[in-house]
């Protein structure tokens, strides 16, 4: 089995034991997006390479409006 | 920095240290003996326990060192490997996530075990981030950690406290405040681990001078990354006279300087019912007179000795 690189995705075992950092609170999964959502933070935690970056400074606010996709690699 | 504000001003520069650690990874296969030397040390503490872990927890993985050197110790099936600066590259096998040790993004009583390797010197809150990692432990899962504790480079605290006093006149904090082994042990207790030990060791590492050590520091990451350091570089004539102080005072037959790295081992276990406490004040059921008294007097009581 060989991994396509550019879709890697997020293991589903490692989903299941997520929470938000901040709150502790369940995240819903945006597969299109990529992204972690956190309702009760209001934010929206970025998945990059398959890799959950969950670290409040790299998240969305929820209610500001989407970035551009894939343009925010430093 | 959304959503946090802190009342008090934290000890470390969480965004230096990501930028250390960031540097550092691409060239830490030239610097990383001491953590993979820490790594295999607290792989083979899993062997003194008959349990297996299957799902375990790696806080600071930088890059995966002991995932790399454990081997099948300790029966671990999942390892998930946490740090707050990415991966350079994707490893197949194991899952990572990118997160800060001080905001745990999982689930409580997600993990069988809860390892890291010289990573939580660098938490501004030590206390917090054990009753966090403790949360997300299941019960009766094991905390087993290594960071570096208060001696580690006691010698270049030293010779650089004296050079920039005499060159520059004056101090500023060049070598991290580290954790005592009597504060770990009370610190594992206060964040509710059953059974809670801490332990120390030391390792000396030679160098041939103090600027190679100081090399090596960046090379592992480890380089300042105190909030209230001097930001402006340090003037040459001080890195200089730090290495010639160490070399006078620090330094072995051979001209090779020691630095100090003491190692304090932490374990504890998540509370569970099966684990043996002792019992509630006031619950005997016999009176201590009547109980010394059967056990055949004082002077028997003990025991020791007479076979």
């Amino acid at each position: 089995m060989s991994e396509p690189s550019s879709t890697l995705t997020v293991d589903p075992k490692l989903l299941e034991m997520l929470v938000c950092p901040l709150t502790k609170g369940p995240l819903v999964y945006d597969r299109a997006r990529q992204e972690l959502i956190s309702e009760k933070a209001r934010l929206a935690y970025p998945i990059r390479d398959g890799i959950p970056i969950m670290l409040v400074d790299e998240a969305r606010a929820l209610d500001d409006p989407p970035a551009e996709p894939a343009g925010s690699r430093a | 920095m959304s959503g946090l504000s802190q009342a008090f001003t934290p000890l470390f520069d969480k965004a230096a240290l990501g930028a250390h650690r960031a540097r550092a990874a691409a060239g830490l296969g030239r610097h990383d003996f001491l953590f993979r030397e820490a790594a295999d040390r607290l792989a083979d503490r899993l062997l003194d326990c008959k349990r297996r872990f299957p799902l375990a927890l790696d806080l600071s993985s930088r890059g995966g060192i002991l995932a790399q050197v454990l081997d099948g110790r300790g029966g671990i099936e999942l390892l998930v490997e946490s740090d707050a600066a990415p991966p350079l590259a994707t490893r197949p096998g194991g899952l990572r996530v990118i997160a800060d040790d001080e905001l745990l993004p999982f689930a409580p009583h997600s993990f069988d075990l809860a390892l890291s390797v010289l990573g939580l010197h660098w938490v501004n809150d030590l206390p917090g981030t054990l009753l966090q990692m403790r949360r997300v432990l299941k019960p009766d899962g094991l905390l087993l950690v290594s960071l570096l504790g208060g001696e580690t480079l006691t010698e270049l605290r030293q010779v650089l406290l004296a050079a920039e006093a005499e060159i520059e006149g004056g101090a500023s904090p060049r070598v991290s405040p580290f954790a005592r082994l009597v504060d770990a042990a009370a610190l594992l207790q206060r964040a509710g681990f059953a059974l809670p030990v801490a332990d120390t060791e030391r390792i000396i590492v030679t160098y041939p001078d103090a600027l190679a050590l100081m090399r090596d520091l960046r090379g592992m990451g480890e380089s300042n990354a105190q909030a209230d350091r001097r930001k402006n570089f340090t003037r040459r004539a001080t890195l200089l006279r730090a290495a010639s102080l160490y070399q006078e005072r620090f330094a072995e037959a051979t001209g090779r300087i020691r630095a100090t790295f003491e190692i304090l081992t932490l374990t504890g276990w998540s509370p569970h019912e099966s684990q043996p406490k002792p019992l509630k004040r006031g619950s005997a059921q016999v009176s201590l007179a009547a109980a010394l008294t059967s056990a055949g007097g004082p002077g028997d009581a003990g025991g020791a000795g007479t076979p």
